[in-house]
């Protein structure tokens, strides 16, 4: 999405590194091993800005695969980086220090269905939307529902904690995982939870969920369902203004109804989606909320009523009704291409993840919109307003000389706009790569340390991930955003 | 100071060095503080998070184990301490932080009591939605330390699920924190899941952040008498799949029913919770599902769930909490009764507790085992010291891990000795 950026570092000697690829070999096959430069570079990005080469990338079968690779990565002194599909937007599977690039797509079953008692046992592999393909006909679904569900994995939505439209009502993905078996650092395969939720001892699996591959490999996930609602109604609430629209969603809050999604569209989102998906949305539209509700059906109309008030009170133009599901089905659709379609307006554009209290949505998105016209760049914005889940978008054209400087200039900005807020750097994208610099702002040294404890005893020699999550990090290299970090700093501010 | 040095100082001069520590007004008498008959050497309860923070300090450089203790609920649940030097009363931490009802979060000090905190949040028309035993005096941080929950879990969140960040007070004299105030966020371990449940293994919670609920606008209890434990299990399910506005649905054993203040029969009784309409046409739909067993739904007098909460929080006997997936509720509520308890169970989050005045060790390995086959678990949540030195309270669980996490955040034991495992 935004043009690249290369992280460059020492080159590994050249017998050492056969020495590597012949233990990684053995551990998953030598059909199962990448190491030409050309198979590489697919490798070396995700869905954001930076890049750096693996120096191998293996596709292992089964958790004693994985577990095979991490001995011969410790053997050989590498770091381990798991990935899924890529689709992250942190720079979490970025392969910052090289080393192995362990991709689980291979690991795509579907282990078991157990629809009586709303489990389900998947490999980390697994597309979730596969998983919910599968589930449909029985009734239940996945709570977790990321945009990026046709081909984000499994493993990376726990690795995550991704969220989606429907994390308002259900939470984020670590609600919905009971059990995990994990490799770790050490080459040891574990059991975290279990079947049932609540297990007994240390909760090492609410931990696991959404340490971003930094405390171990997911290797099985079992998986806590929901039943597929008996009433949907789904809304389309059409506003002059995104102010408005920000308004009322603080008022449907307020009112004590809270839907089971509540996305917002602005009009450069409407622009961009509605010629392609004709979702319904009105072109002349300032903002667009997305609303649904469901129950049961009698009391999906009582709620459907009250949160139909809080828009007009808040100056809603119309508030319409999805009749059908083919109409309901076109709305979602237009949200879910959303984030795509921005890509055929602009050349390039940097998606942001903040979150902020509802309460404040109002006027921190005034601030975000006066900051991003003070810069010069159009701002585009389709996001969970529900949870006061931000995701500006900054459209920028990438030939134009110091854009990607100033585009992090603005979004450090913006981050700083929704932790002045009381808010957070990420909702759902994970701090990665990308935000590594900015946990000082939220997080204390000593809030800090204490994570590093986490890390350290999960995997002392930081063989997982490295670079990622937390910020400093022997050799890791420091980009733009940490000179962002520093200069927008404001000692003792913290949340 | 070093593990020699600790062997050398007398016990006066700790209490000295940790009396150094802290205010002096934040002494209490210790006679009121003992645990499984064991009273501390001195007992103390600080004001701020800063307090608890140089108390753990000075107890770790002089070698004293200290036991944090807020609503003193739940001090049987786990193995019998291996010391209990310094009682920790988290009382006069009680404040409220922060608390925004338009943006339904809360921030709260860890002392606080739930009861109390529900009249608060209650005079906004919401609520923190967790119903954990045993029905009084129950202190925020100790609800997260035990990490218990209630007939609600399943069909509302777990409080783990609830809790948007914590501050926590550690043996090095820092107070960490994770998470953060706003309902969605992902940066950073997630710590304030790791002491929830961890039996203040790591830390003293101090400080915690909730996203809280609106209040239901209607409740409404209804009971059905079953013939059978496993018929009563059948209808559960269905009501379970039958798309209710529902807050609570447990399948309960003849006994357990009695202690309840219903008749001494197998019974379904489920909590309706939602709006008007919704609790209406939820009662229809439970009366319905009677009606094709032949059986009928009743709303029942008393206060069942209260006194089903209250056998739940029994502190004087022995409770055991097994966990298994939905289906097998029934057939386990049976298994424990069998074993002598008194015993109901929770569809949606499998949980089935038995109440007995005493159990065996071996009794609870034999319900273990048999939970186990069903890919379950139990936990002993209150016994005698004795049953919780012969029987494992937790059951297999990873340990290498917790002892490396034990390692880095309380190397010396300081905090809770022995509550998990071994050392630990
Ligand atoms: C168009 C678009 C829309 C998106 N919409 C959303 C959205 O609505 N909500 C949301 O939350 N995210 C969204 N994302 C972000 C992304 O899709 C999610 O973070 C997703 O969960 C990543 O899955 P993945 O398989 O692509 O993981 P990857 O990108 O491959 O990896 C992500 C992280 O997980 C780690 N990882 C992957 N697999 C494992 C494993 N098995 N064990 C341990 N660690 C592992 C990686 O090391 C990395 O740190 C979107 C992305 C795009 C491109």
């Amino acid at each position: 999405m935004l043009h690249s950026r290369h992280m460059t570092r020492p080159e590994m000697p050249t017998n050492a590194r056969a020495a590597a690829i012949e233990a990684l070999e053995r551990a998953v096959g030598a059909a199962h091993v990448l190491h030409a430069p050309e198979d590489l570079i697919v490798y070396e990005y995700d869905a954001t800005i930076d890049r750096a080469l693996p120096d191998a990338v293996v596709f292992p079968a089964t958790a004693e695969e994985v577990a095979a690779v991490v001995r011969a990565a410790n053997a050989h002194d590498l770091p381990v980086v798991p990935r899924g599909s890529g689709t992250g937007l942190s720079g979490g599977a970025v392969p910052v220090k090289g080393g192995v690039v362990v991709v689980l797509t291979r690991m795509n079953r579907i282990v078991e269905v157990d629809a009586a008692n709303r489990i389900a046992v998947v490999e980390p592999g697994v597309i979730n939307l596969a998983l919910q393909e599968t589930l449909a006909p029985l009734g239940l679904t996945w709570a977790p529902d990321p945009s990026s569900q046709r081909i984000c994995t499994i493993g990376g939505n726990v690795a995550n904690n991704s969220g989606g439209p429907h994390t308002l009502a259900h939470g984020s993905t670590v609600n919905h995982v009971l059990g995990l078996e994990v490799v770790l650092a050490d080459g040891r395969i574990v059991h975290l939870g279990g079947r049932v939720a609540d297990a007994p001892g240390v909760d090492l699996r609410g931990l696991v969920v959404g340490s971003e591959g930094t405390l171990g490999i997911v290797t099985q996930a079992t998986l806590r369902l929901v039943p597929t609602p008996r009433a949907v109604r789904t809304m389309l609430a059409i506003f002059d203004t995104i102010d408005a629209a920000c308004e009322a969603v603080s008022a449907i809050i307020r009112g004590g109804v809270i839907p089971v999604a509540l996305e917002m569209l602005d009009q450069e989102i409407i622009r961009a989606v509605e010629p392609r998906i004709h979702a319904g949305f009105p072109l002349d539209a300032g903002a667009v909320l997305l609303i649904e509700i469901e129950g049961l059906a009698e009391a999906v109309a009582v709620e459907a009523e009250a949160v139909i008030e809080a828009c007009r009170a808040s100056g809603a133009r119309e508030v319409r009704s999805a009749d059908t599901q083919s109409e309901r089905d076109r709305l979602w659709e237009g949200r879910k291409s959303g984030i795509g379609a921005i890509g055929a307006v602009t050349p390039a554009f940097y998606i942001l993840d903040g979150v902020v209290p509802r309460t404040l949505l109002p006027v921190v998105m005034r601030r975000i919109l006066a900051r991003s016209a003070e810069y010069g760049f159009r701002c585009a914005n389709i996001f969970h307003a529900g949870d006061g889940n931000l995701h500006p978008n900054i459209l920028f054209d990438p030939q134009e000389s110091g854009a990607i400087q100033r585009v992090l200039d603005l979004g450090g900005e913006i981050m700083r706009i929704c932790v002045d807020a009381g808010g957070s750097i990420t909702g759902e994208h994970g701090i990665g790569l990308e935000k590594r610099s900015y946990m000082e702002w939220i997080f204390t040294p000593a809030d800090l340390a204490a994570m590093a404890d986490v890390r350290s005893a999960f995997d002392d020699a930081g063989r997982f991930n490295p670079c990622k999550v937390l910020p400093g990090g022997h050799g890791c290299a420091t980009g733009h955003a940490d000179e962002v970090a520093r200069h927008l700093a404001t000692p003792g501010v913290y949340i | 100071m070093t593990a020699t040095d600790d062997h050398l100082m007398t016990t006066d001069a700790r209490l000295a060095a940790l009396r150094h520590a802290v205010p002096s007004d934040t002494e209490r008498s210790p006679h009121a503080y003992s645990i499984d008959g064991v009273e501390p050497a001195v007992a103390f309860s600080p004001a701020h998070a800063q307090e608890i923070a140089a108390l753990l300090r000075a107890a770790d450089e002089a070698g004293l184990v200290v036991v944090p203790q807020g609503g003193r609920t739940a001090l049987n649940l786990g193995r019998p301490l291996e010391r209990h030097d310094v009682a920790l009363d988290t009382h006069g931490l009680a404040r409220i932080v922060e608390y925004v009802p338009d943006d339904l979060t809360l921030t709260v000090e860890a002392g606080i009591h739930l009861d109390a905190l529900q009249q608060t949040l209650g005079e906004h028309g919401q609520y923190l939605p967790i119903d954990p035993p045993p029905d009084d005096g129950v202190s925020i941080g100790g609800l997260l330390a035990t990490a218990r929950s209630g007939a609600w879990r399943g069909h509302l969140p777990a409080a783990r699920d609830l809790l948007l960040g914590a501050v926590v007070a550690l043996p090095s004299g820092e107070l960490a924190g994770s998470g953060g105030r706003v309902v969605k966020n992902v940066s950073g371990y997630d710590l304030h899941r790791l002491h929830t449940g961890a039996l203040g293994a790591f830390g003293v919670i101090v400080q915690a952040s909730f996203k809280v609920a609106p209040l239901p606008t209607a409740t409404r209890t209804l009971a059905v008498r079953a013939q059978t434990l496993a018929e009563a299990g059948v209808l559960a399910l269905r009501l379970w799949n039958a798309g209710l506005a529902v807050r609570a649905l447990s399948v309960l054993a003849p006994e357990a029913a009695e202690r309840a203040g219903l008749d001494g029969t197998p019974t379904v009784l489920v909590e309706l919770a939602g709006l008007d309409v919704a609790v209406d046409r939820s009662a229809e739909i439970v009366r319905e599902a009677a009606r094709a067993l032949s059986r009928s739904a009743e709303e029942p007098a008393g206060a069942p769930w209260e006194r089903l909460r209250r056998l739940h929080g029994d502190r004087a006997a022995t409770v055991v909490r097994l966990g298994v997936p939905a289906t097998a509720v029934a057939e386990a509520v049976e298994a424990v009764r069998a074993a002598g308890c008194r015993s109901w169970g929770h569809i949606a989050s499998g949980a089935v507790i038995g109440h007995a005045p005493h159990l065996d060790a071996a009794v609870v390995e034999r319900l273990r085992a048999f939970a186990a086959e069903r890919g379950g678990f139990v936990q002993v949540e209150a016994g005698s010291r004795a049953l919780r030195a012969a029987a494992d309270p937790f059951g297999p669980h990873e340990v290498d891990l917790v002892r490396l996490l034990k390692v880095r955040f309380d190397a010396r034991g300081t905090l809770n000795r022995g509550r998990w495992m071994e050392g630990v």
